[in-house]
């Protein structure tokens, strides 16, 4: 396994009229090729907004932290992305080496502009492509996604394609240029469940096909569960835990992470009530002190938990979490 | 393309009944006001001083074939309009096509004129306020949105007529120099339009395009937050080629629908502008003949020609429309 990506203290705030907003505390992770990892949380987590920044395409009133670091392994070297400043530089992570798929494949396609214009135009963006070369690789690409009558499907308008077939289409052009990573951010979440299901084994397919890493964002943790090798669990910006995608479902250690778990509607028991993790996400305006969690955690220990934010602990090697229940047992 | 043709001439016909049921109520409403043009001009005789009797108006109502069924009226009326041809005033007694002459064409140019100024200015100052964060342009163009839009016209013409006539000792007033007024049309005269007709045309598009930079500011920055927009630059397309190519080309619908709108908003306020300018044009005419002395022939003949001007401008917006945006042509072209 060789390193695609790393990710160190990454810190992100949105200057804002009410002052500078927290949206991702220092988190860190990396990823190697070839390797799926979810990015687990709920809306407001930081997980979209860590996902950007690997892109360098957060707002222009996002401010990064001195310490913040993100670096992308490509053939020609490791690439400082925090640092890429003019669109020739940023061209490498936007559509380059790396691709993000959205959570709404309608309103990711530019509504007058033909899917082929689209696809054509980052090739050319990216690649020494005349037109007619363009044309004929978004064409096979499309026939790669399982798009039937690709050459047709070409100059038709995304509100022509039903859902799934528009999600295709974003999958084929984010992958026409070849690139080492791909963001999927809730790429399923708009998709009826049996398409997602198709969408998710075409993208596990290109993986291994295309030796890319994914970083794939979701709420879902039954969707992490079938795709991903290793998962990192965010809240309020923060990383609570992370490890190895089985360890993180079967033995989940944040009282968070266990109660998303516990949320997952069960159908082998219908009967049995739902069980949310009680209370909402607090406004980033209001981060609660100490543990971000604390104020809607049912195993608070202490005034610990109020007082002292968490330090990230090792459990077996690769499994990490950041709460004070493990702390307290190790002290 | 044969789809396209075929859209094209659907659109036409719904066009030419619009107008034909334009044409209907213009005419109804020209039925409804009480009295009509025998009894109008005779009316007027009797204020001379000559009596008049039961008779004469029943004479003059069938010299003017005023006796005729509504439907046998209309439809005379109707198809004489298409031609050009609005028969005689009522209160002046003169051919209303000659009592016209270029006057509806000059305000229909002044009007045409204003909205192509308008757009010229709002669409690349719009576009680009609303891409970039600059504070200070952003407040400057709102600034003068909210003059353009709160000084009135004809305060605004007041205004630089008083300059004017301060400082250059010329009211800029009236559309023809003195010598051409009355002349018949040659580049001398057109030169001379020209050379006058640049006041009422910035006055009429000072808060046409005022209106305008807010709509388009508006339509921008709604489009530059959406998604696509977003996913556009995720793929490496920035700059003037993102601008152009994504918000700026799909914001351009809705700005394109409302020309008509916009056309029919100057034209109505071309009437108080032409008269502190003392221009000689149409809308004044229409206001003079709806008001003052209820001269329906006349009134309707302008309220004719207006809707017909904006429906055609319609009927190309549509058009221009379906080039545009493929939603709108493949939904029509089947």
């Amino acid at each position: 396994m060789t390193a695609l990506l790393d990710v160190e203290n990454l810190t992100l705030q949105f200057r804002t009229d009410e002052g500078l907003i927290t949206a991702v505390d220092n988190v860190s992770f990396s990823l190697d090729k070839s390797e799926v990892m979810g990015l687990v949380g709920e809306s407001g987590s930081g997980k979209s907004v860590t996902a950007k920044a690997l892109m360098h395409l957060n707002a222009r009133n996002a401010v990064y932290s001195p310490e913040s670091k993100i670096t992308l392994h490509t053939e020609t070297g490791p690439v400082d992305v925090l640092s890429l400043k003019t669109p020739k530089e940023l061209n490498i992570v936007r559509g380059g080496a790396v691709s993000m798929i959205f959570q709404e494949p309608m309103a990711s396609f530019a509504p007058a502009i033909s899917i082929g214009n689209q696809m054509v135009e980052q090739l050319q963006l990216h690649g020494d492509y005349t037109k007619e070369q363009a044309k004929r690789w978004s064409i096979e690409m499309l026939d790669r996604v399982g798009i039937s009558d690709a050459g047709k499907r070409f100059n038709q308008y995304a509100f022509e394609l039903s859902g799934g077939m528009r999600q295709r289409a974003m999958i084929a052009m984010a992958l026409s240029t070849q690139p080492k990573l791909l963001i999927a951010d809730e790429p399923t979440t708009a998709l009826d469940v049996t398409i997602q299901a198709q969408v998710i084994d075409l993208m596990k397919d290109l993986v291994s096909e295309f030796q890319m890493g994914i970083v794939f964002i979701t709420h879902d943790l039954g969707v992490v569960a079938q795709t991903a090798d290793k998962v990192n669990v965010m809240y309020l910006g923060r990383m609570i835990e992370t490890g190895p995608v089985r360890d993180v479902i079967r033995q989940p250690k944040h009282p968070y992470t266990q109660g998303l778990i516990a949320a997952l509607p069960k159908l082998d028991d219908i009967d049995a009530p739902l069980t949310p993790v009680p209370g909402d996400i607090p406004s980033p305006l209001e981060r609660p002190s100490g543990c971000v969690f604390h104020t809607r955690c049912r195993q608070v220990v202490g005034d610990v938990c109020k007082q002292v934010d968490p330090k990230d602990r090792d459990l077996d090697g690769s499994h990490r979490v950041a709460c004070h229940i493990y702390t307290e047992e190790m002290a | 393309m044969l789809n396209f043709a075929r859209f094209v001439a659907t659109r036409a016909v719904f066009a030419m009944l619009t107008l034909v049921i334009v044409s209907l109520v213009v005419f109804s409403l020209m039925e409804f006001v009480p009295g009509d043009c025998a009894e109008r001009y005779l009316a007027f005789k009797n204020t001379q001083g000559s009596g008049i009797s039961v008779a004469d108006i029943e004479a003059e109502r069938v010299r003017l074939g005023l006796d005729r069924p509504f439907l046998e009226r209309w439809s005379k009326w109707i198809v004489n309009a298409f031609q050009g041809e609005f028969g005689e005033s009522c209160i002046l007694r003169v051919n209303i096509a000659q009592l016209m002459g270029d006057k509806f064409w000059i305000s229909l140019g002044l009007c045409l004129a204003s909205l192509a100024l308008a757009y010229a200015i709002a669409l690349p100052v719009g576009i680009i306020a609303a891409a970039s964060q600059n504070a200070v342009l952003n407040n400057s163009l709102r600034l003068f949105s909210y003059l353009g839009l709160a000084l009135p016209n004809f305060l605004l013409a007041l205004m630089i007529m008083l300059f004017s006539t301060v400082y250059f000792g010329d009211t800029l007033t009236g559309l023809f120099s003195a010598e051409y007024r009355d002349a018949d049309w040659s580049w001398g005269r057109m030169k001379d339009l020209l050379s006058n007709a640049w006041l009422p045309i910035f006055i009429l598009g000072w808060s046409a395009t005022a209106f305008a930079l807010q709509t388009v500011r508006a339509l921008m920055s709604d489009e530059i937050g959406k998604l696509y927009v977003t996913a556009a630059s995720a793929r490496g397309v920035h700059g003037r080629r993102l601008l152009w190519n994504y918000p700026a080309r799909h914001a351009l619908g809705p700005i394109i629908n409302s020309l008509g709108f916009d056309l029919n908003r100057i034209f109505n306020e071309l009437p108080i502008v032409a008269l502190i300018l003392t221009l000689t044009e149409a809308g004044a005419l229409l206001i003079e003949a709806l008001a003052r002395s209820n001269d329906q022939q006349l009134a309707g003949a302008i309220i004719f020609l207006l809707t017909a001007s904006i429906v055609s401008l319609n009927f190309l917006t549509d058009v221009m429309l379906a080039v545009l945006d493929p939603r709108v042509r493949k939904s029509i072209v089947r």
